[in-house]
């Protein structure tokens, strides 16, 4: 068939519903099928690499957390990694197994959030409210533990700024129970519904081939059967000690195909195992400091001595979160600071797997990449049913609040009873 | 793959190369030496050296980061050797310098078709040309951007700066 | 009847059979919003949305085909209302009779879908156009198993010698259960739940709503639609799905409860078309409101294909039954 008769062009982005951030998808259509599809970025370049090298360290560990809403636990870890390499700093023990419990908390609260916008892209959002219901349950932990359901300020380059005090270790182990109790039923919901799999199944196929090729990492990797994980790769922290495995289809009886419905069992799966390093952190991780620089000046005074270059890397919920710093004695600024998020490797991937696809499929398929979607913040407050605009003060009382609340009422029984 | 493998691999297909291992202690209970490879490669030797490391094991870009110093460019090629491999993963990182005159650097598309990106970027940023890649559009920067925003010599992004700094009143 | 006595009653039928489509929007969305554990909005909240697109601007796109992109809406409104008049409501006969008011009832049900693929197509937008293809596969993959489902169950009726040939006035008087043998009622019941499955899509909800699809297609043939214009086809849609679930409570399920409770007179006409408009609110919540929460959406080539082979064969299915029927009871 002549392509160029009845070949016509669909724009999806920057702005469209399907897409949680600014891309821009140009596929050329014929009839329902996907001939090709020209990826475009930068939307949302902010150029913070280059914001972060006209700031001293501090500063950009702050900023590195704003990247994205979501990883704001991966970024500041990549680059405390990398520059407590380069300025050849110690992490005490205890702060490492905080480190990873926070981290894996990420990973619970970014892996529920994918599975509710997956099921919205479906069209199904009885399973959106339903996800991002029992989401909150992790969110309040979080927010428990820092004060904040996004951008936690915990990593600091020597350790962490917030310890876990045993008061509160009841409500996370509660949240632990909470997940373990509910694991099934979402496996249940998102697996065994005939219409979500007719909907994933055989839809956005990468190959392992074509995962290797494009170094794809994280889930969209690990759907296609390859057991990429860093955390088992290259150990840092105290993975290797906890003997992470990478979570492949196989692990729930599948032989891996690299569609969306593999991504959707990768990452439900690993919600699971989330939960268990969580449980034998909180056992195994021993007292003591959490940080080897309590103050902050001597802290500064030390990295503008540093010389050196150091990589810091990091499983990410959507894979490989990677940083690579250079310092220079004297000056505060990193000389040079280089990040790479995981979306940043998987969209080469977005080519093949929309390959002969249908238009309805775009949205599932641009999603089951999980591309780095930046969180709302709360700014938008109805109240007695007439809307008002807030200001920021008032926001801030607000949230201060609701933290409050949280912390004081958080009981180690969850709030939300069960899964409807 | 062990450290040895992968300098072994290095070694034999760029003669010459001094691999330097850097190797990290991970781990708290029974700590074990996570081990990274660093390596200044000059660009004739990138494609040879890549592809050694390709027919070696499974083989991952994680970036190229780059710099300007100076007179010259240098570009930091962050490669996984042995991808993939429970605790068997090696770090290596290939340090190739370009002098700004002359600023080619043979694309590894050819081996790794996911560094393409990667590379479309350092060309936007750095102002790096890639022999041989299959495309040079833009990633991130709008198309017909003035100037490579990493130059630190960069007239261009100089006056974005100041329009910035005029724009904030403070640093920008 | 005089023609002011006509003029009246389809006034009455009009006003209310819109007002009422509202209100069982409301009741949906509200549903809806209950079982997926949310809020939801306010019962009212569809009044709000006319009133909020009748006071905006409507936008005609520049590359639109002007003349058929406004004229599609009224097209659509005036269709779906006309339905509501070929409708008997309870006790009432509908205000337009006429002998073959089924078939003429099937096919103003798909004016509505052919002005809005026309008003996509006419848009000159790509997402409208993908979201009008899709509309027109989905016209012609539902008609058939609704037209079976219908056809089928007045002509059994003529064959009873119930009244004018494909009339819904003579079926909502003489119910056809009690009339068929024990083929027929396994036939019927068959009919009836394809005529169930089909209303989604008639109605194009969760999860056939794909034309609209606001996911993949960002609204597909609405997507340039604004104002009055996009008020209207709220309207519209609003009266489809009245129009629709009275279909099937007309066919299938045309009983009063005035006889049982003892009535008669004004009270048990009040009291018929109250339980009227409850088995039209069932029908609704039954085949649109719990079907869209319980389901992802399909794809254009997944409908097209259950409804051409699978549901086509169980329609089919039935009216051979009904046909088996005939010949054994007669």
């Amino acid at each position: 068939m002549p392509e160029t008769q009845n070949v016509y062009e669909i724009p999806i982005g920057p702005i469209h519903p399907a897409l949680k951030e600014p891309i821009r998808l140009t596929f050329r259509v014929e009839g329902e099928r996907i001939r090709g599809v020209d990826v475009r970025t930068g939307f949302a370049h902010r150029g913070i690499e280059f914001m972060g090298m006209k700031r001293n360290l501090i500063q950009t560990l702050y900023l590195s957390e704003r990247i994205c809403g979501i990883c704001s636990i991966s970024h500041p870890i990549a680059i405390t990694l990398a520059v407590e390499r380069a300025a050849g700093i110690e992490v005490p023990p205890r702060a490492q197994y905080l480190r990873v419990i926070y981290s894996e908390l990420e990973r619970i609260h970014s892996h529920l959030l994918w599975a509710g916008v997956a099921a919205h892209e479906l069209g199904f959002d009885t399973l959106l409210h339903l996800t991002w219901k029992v989401r909150e349950q992790v969110l309040d932990i979080l927010e428990e533990l820092s004060g904040n359901r996004i951008d936690y300020a915990i990593p600091i380059y020597g350790g962490v700024r917030r310890d876990i005090v045993p008061a509160q270790v009841p409500k996370v182990e509660a949240m632990v129970r909470y997940y373990r109790g509910l694991l099934d039923e979402l496996l249940d919901a998102f697996l065994r519904d005939p219409s979500v799999e007719a909907r994933t199944r055989n839809v956005g196929i990468l190959t392992a081939e074509e995962a290797d090729s494009l170094c794809a990492v994280g889930p969209t990797a690990r759907a296609s059967g390859l057991p990429k994980d860093v955390r088992q790769d290259r150990p840092y922290l105290v993975y290797g000690e906890l003997g992470v495995k990478a979570i492949t289809p196989r692990d729930y009886g599948l032989e891996p195909r690299g569609d969306v419905y593999d991504k959707a069992v990768v990452r439900l799966l690993e919600v699971g195992q989330s939960l268990d390093l969580i449980e034998t952190c909180l056992v195994e991780m021993p007292d003591g400091e959490i940080t080897s620089f309590p103050k902050i000046p001597a802290l500064l005074a030390h990295l503008k001595k540093a010389e050196g270059e150091g990589l810091g890397w990091h499983e990410a919920p959507r894979g490989e979160v990677i940083h690579y710093i250079r310092l220079e004695a004297g000056v505060e600024e990193p000389v040079v600071w280089k990040v790479k998020a995981p979306t940043y490797s998987n969209v080469m991937s977005w080519v093949p797997m929309f390959r002969d696809q249908e238009v309805a499929d775009i949205p599932i398929i641009a999603a089951s990449i999980d591309p780095c979607i930046c969180c709302m913040d709360r700014v938008h407050v109805v109240r007695d049913g007439s809307e008002a605009t807030v200001q920021m003060e008032e926001l801030l009382r607000l949230s201060r609040e609701k933290t409050d609340r949280v912390t004081r009422r958080l009981s180690p029984v969850p709030r939300h009873g069960g899964w409807a | 793959m062990t450290a040895d493998q992968v300098r072994r691999a290095l070694t034999a297909a760029v003669p010459g190369l001094q691999p330097e291992l850097r190797p990290r202690k991970v781990g708290v209970r029974a700590p074990v030496e996570v081990p990274e490879l660093w390596a200044e490669v000059p660009r004739e030797g990138l494609v040879a050296a890549v592809a050694a490391l390709k027919a070696a094991g499974p083989l991952h870009i994680s970036i190229i980061s780059g710099r300007d110093v100076g007179e010259e460019i240098e570009l930091l090629y962050h490669l996984a050797a042995g991808y993939g491999t429970p605790g068997g993963e090696v770090m290596v990182t290939l340090r190739v310098t370009v002098p700004k005159s002359d600023p080619t650097v043979p694309s590894i598309c050819g081996i790794l078709p996911g560094a393409e990106t990667t590379e479309r970027e350092k060309i936007e940023f750095l102002g790096v040309n890639f022999t041989g890649i299959p495309s040079t559009a833009h990633v991130f920067l709008p198309d017909g951007f003035p100037g490579h925003p990493w130059r630190k010599d960069d007239p261009e992004t100089a006056k974005l700066v100041n329009r910035l700094v005029e724009w904030e009143g403070k640093d920008a | 009847m005089s023609a002011l006595h006509l003029v009246w009653q389809a006034a009455a039928v009009l006003v209310g059979g819109g007002l009422l489509g509202l209100v069982y929007k409301g009741f949906d969305r509200k549903l809806a919003a209950r079982m997926q554990a949310r809020i939801g909005p306010p019962l009212r909240q569809p009044f709000l949305d006319v009133g909020k697109l009748l006071v905006k601007e409507s936008v005609v796109p520049k590359d639109a085909v002007g003349w058929l992109f406004r004229a599609m809406p009224f097209l659509a409104v005036i269709a779906s209302f006309t339905v509501l008049l070929y409708l008997p409501w309870g006790p009432f006969p509908a205000v337009l009779r006429s002998g073959g008011d089924a078939i003429l009832v099937l096919y103003l049900l798909a004016v509505p879908a052919v002005a809005m693929a026309l008003g996509g197509f006419a848009s000159g937008s790509p997402l409208a156009t993908v979201g009008a293809q899709r509309e027109i596969v989905m016209l012609m993959s539902y008609e058939f198993p609704l037209a079976v489902a219908v056809v089928g169950v007045v002509w059994r009726l003529a064959t009873l010698g119930g009244g004018p040939a494909f009339s819904l006035g003579a079926i909502a008087a003489a119910p056809l259960w009690a009339q068929v043998g024990p083929l027929g009622v396994i036939g019927l019941a068959i009919l009836a739940a394809c005529l169930l499955i089909v209303t989604p899509a008639e109605l194009s909800k969760i999860p056939f709503d794909i034309p609209e699809a606001e996911t993949e297609i960002a609204g597909g043939l609405m997507v340039e639609y604004s104002g009055t214009y996009l008020a209207l086809f709220y309207l519209a849609d609003a009266a489809k799905t009245i129009a629709m679930a009275a279909l099937v409570v007309t066919l299938f399920a045309p009983y009063g409860i005035a006889g049982l409770l003892g009535l008669s007179g004004a009270g048990a006409q009040a009291v018929d078309l109250v339980f009227h408009l409850v088995k039209i609110f069932v029908v609704m919540f039954a085949a649109v409101t719990t079907v869209r929460v319980a389901m992802a959406r399909l794809k254009i080539d997944q409908v097209a294909r259950g409804f051409w082979l699978q549901i086509t064969a169980v329609a089919v299915a039935g009216l051979v039954l009904l046909v088996l029927d005939r010949m054994v009871v007669g």
